[in-house]
């Protein structure tokens, strides 16, 4: 086949169409990079994905804050800084380290301070992005020929944000109209903001929204539960996609074995990161879900921390075969690649991507 | 005096039906019921919750309402165990290593180890090696568990473990979970155990100590 352009190689893949190689993408941890230029990398992340040959093009990301741009510095040490962050929560940050930071406390600790205080703060936000630079950035994208996508959070990830993991899960089992409404409102809040940036009249190809719902033992809540207060917003997000001609991508970390069915009902088009070491395996999905949904990762990164090459690639081998036999399968590490990844193994991942990716 | 039905204690707790759950708890205390049976019928409850959570009957959310009226209870219940002479199992460190901040694992299994009458002492997120064995000795502890959720911290994790090992701490065990970690990962930096979720922890632990 001839060589398509990488809107045409994702737009085919997403629907199982034939294509020329598989699309690919990668995320990475902060102190992989300084440890890869460390060891010659001569550039930046982009640098990376442009060596890789990404496909992909982030045009916005839209996290719709209760109280955006104010955040307040509290305190600080040597190594990290304390915030009452733009969702009204104190947290501790690294200052030199990327990874999740500490929640110490959160301020919207009731339903009543949420009716009373958070809800109408979030409501009388304005646009929480700026229509001109996503429009700059999808000319940018669409010179290069790249799949360009709008980038959202979704509402569980936002009430988690919002409330913490206790206070939220537990909410969910007591007073679930809370958390619907939390839900709800978040989700009018981020489409609002996607319509926005629709009305500078661009045509994204895609919508990819971020939320991490499961971890390495299963989901956050049962399935029922997601069933009940999480997914009609998510599926609102995915009908909003198609009704603009855009697919939907979800990524969430965990295990998600447990809500494969309604992710498809939701008429999600295609799942990221799809973790390895959570149990998620595309030579289990692809065989049952293939016709239905496109999987993007699941190269397992503790694969890549070994720096065994050989190891590395009997999984890219056995993962790409898997993905490749339903023609809907995209390049991506299960998460992003650590630190223990060293450059020259990630060179060689490069050219096993390269080698490994191509239909015949 | 009232009959005291220990049984709906347990199911109380285990539906995490706190308000039932202190109200069965004062019942058996106005009714002089043995703090030890009152605290059996505790322990059976997360006992119960934690099978529930590994085979996927209950998820977080469950098990979180059921640790807090677990816990609310046993407020009612401590000073009675204390005058009884009655002593927690023994006694579990446990922290997130350092340079990671993330805490709800560790809080999930510090939940389900004072569930299980652990003594536990909760050093919280971004813990040198150094506090664990401070921490580890001022309590005598048989357990220590360490949590991590990133993999760029899974190498604090492993010298954590190098420096329990290496420190004088005789019986000592050490016990390892979170997201990335694997049971082979815990055989290779040389934990003890190895716990995939927060129930798991309970039985890791317990089965340690028991063959110590």
């Amino acid at each position: 086949m001839t060589q398509l352009t990488s809107q045409e190689r994702v737009n085919r893949a997403l629907t199982r169409q034939d294509h020329d190689r598989v699309p690919r993408h990668e995320s990475f941890w902060g102190e992989t990079i300084t440890r890869w230029k460390d060891e010659g990398l001569s550039g930046d992340a982009q640098t990376v994905l442009d060596m890789l040959g990404s496909d992909f093009h982030g045009l916005c990301w839209v996290w719709p804050c209760i109280f955006p741009g104010q955040d307040t510095l509290i305190e600080e040490d040597a190594q990290t800084r304390v915030v009452r962050d733009s969702q009204g929560k104190r947290v501790r940050y690294w200052k030199e380290k990327s990874g999740t930071p500490e929640h110490l406390g959160f301020e919207c600790s009731s339903r009543d301070v949420w009716e009373r205080t958070f809800k109408p703060a979030l409501l009388d936000t304005g646009l929480q992005l700026d229509p001109d630079a996503v429009k700059r950035n999808y000319r940018q994208g669409r010179s290069k020929k790249l799949w360009c996508h709008l980038t959202g959070v979704e509402s569980f990830e936002e009430t988690r944000s919002l409330m913490g993991d206790e206070i939220t899960l537990m909410a969910m089992v007591e007073d679930p109209e809370w958390v619907r409404d939390v839900s709800r409102t978040f989700t009018d809040q981020a489409l609002r903001n996607f319509d926005a940036a629709m009305a500078t009249g661009i045509q994204p190809d895609g919508l990819w929204i971020y939320g991490d719902m499961a971890y390495n033992h299963a989901t956050m809540c049962s399935p029922e539960m997601y069933r009940e207060l999480i997914w009609p917003d998510h599926k609102r997000l995915a009908d909003w996609a198609h009704a603009h001609n855009m697919k939907f991508i979800y990524h969430t970390d965990g295990d998600i074995n447990g809500v494969m069915d309604l992710y498809v009902k939701a008429g999600f088009d295609c799942l990221q990161p799809l973790e390895a070491k959570a149990g998620v395996d595309i030579r289990k999905l692809c065989p049952k879900y293939g016709r239905e949904l496109a999987f993007f990762g699941n190269i397992d990164v503790m694969k890549m921390a070994t720096n065994d090459l050989a190891a590395i690639e009997e999984e890219i081998k056995v993962k790409f075969a898997a993905g490749m036999a339903t023609k809907g399968y995209i390049y991506h590490s299960d998460h992003s690649v650590p630190p223990q990844v060293s450059w020259h193994t990630y060179q060689a991942i490069i050219r096993m991507v390269k080698n490994y990716g191509h239909y015949a | 005096m009232v009959e005291v039905d220990l049984n709906s204690l347990t199911l109380a707790i285990g539906k995490g039906n706190r308000a039932e759950a202190v109200r069965l708890t004062k019942q058996a205390i106005e009714a002089a019921t043995p703090p030890a049976q009152v605290l059996a019928a505790m322990v059976a409850a997360m006992d119960d919750v934690g099978r529930k959570f590994q085979c996927n009957q209950v998820f977080v959310p469950e098990m979180l309402i059921a640790a807090r009226a677990m816990r609310e209870s046993m407020a009612l219940l401590e000073p009675l165990l204390v005058k009884a002479g009655i002593k927690p199992e023994f006694t579990a460190v446990i922290g997130t290593v350092q340079g990671d901040l993330h805490d709800i694992g560790k809080n999930l299994v510090a939940m389900m180890w004072k569930g299980a009458n652990f003594g536990v002492v909760d050093l919280g997120s971004n813990v040198p090696a150094e506090k664990f064995i401070a921490a580890a000795r001022e309590h005598k502890a048989k357990v220590v568990g360490l949590s991590a959720l990133l993999t760029t911290t899974m190498p604090a994790m492993k010298q954590t473990v190098l420096a329990l090992k290496a420190a004088d701490l005789p019986g000592l065990k050490v016990v390892i979970g979170g997201a990335p970690i694997t049971e082979s990962f815990a055989r290779e930096i040389g934990a003890d155990g190895f716990a995939a979720d927060a129930a798991g922890a309970v039985d890791t632990a317990r089965r340690l100590v028991a063959a110590a």
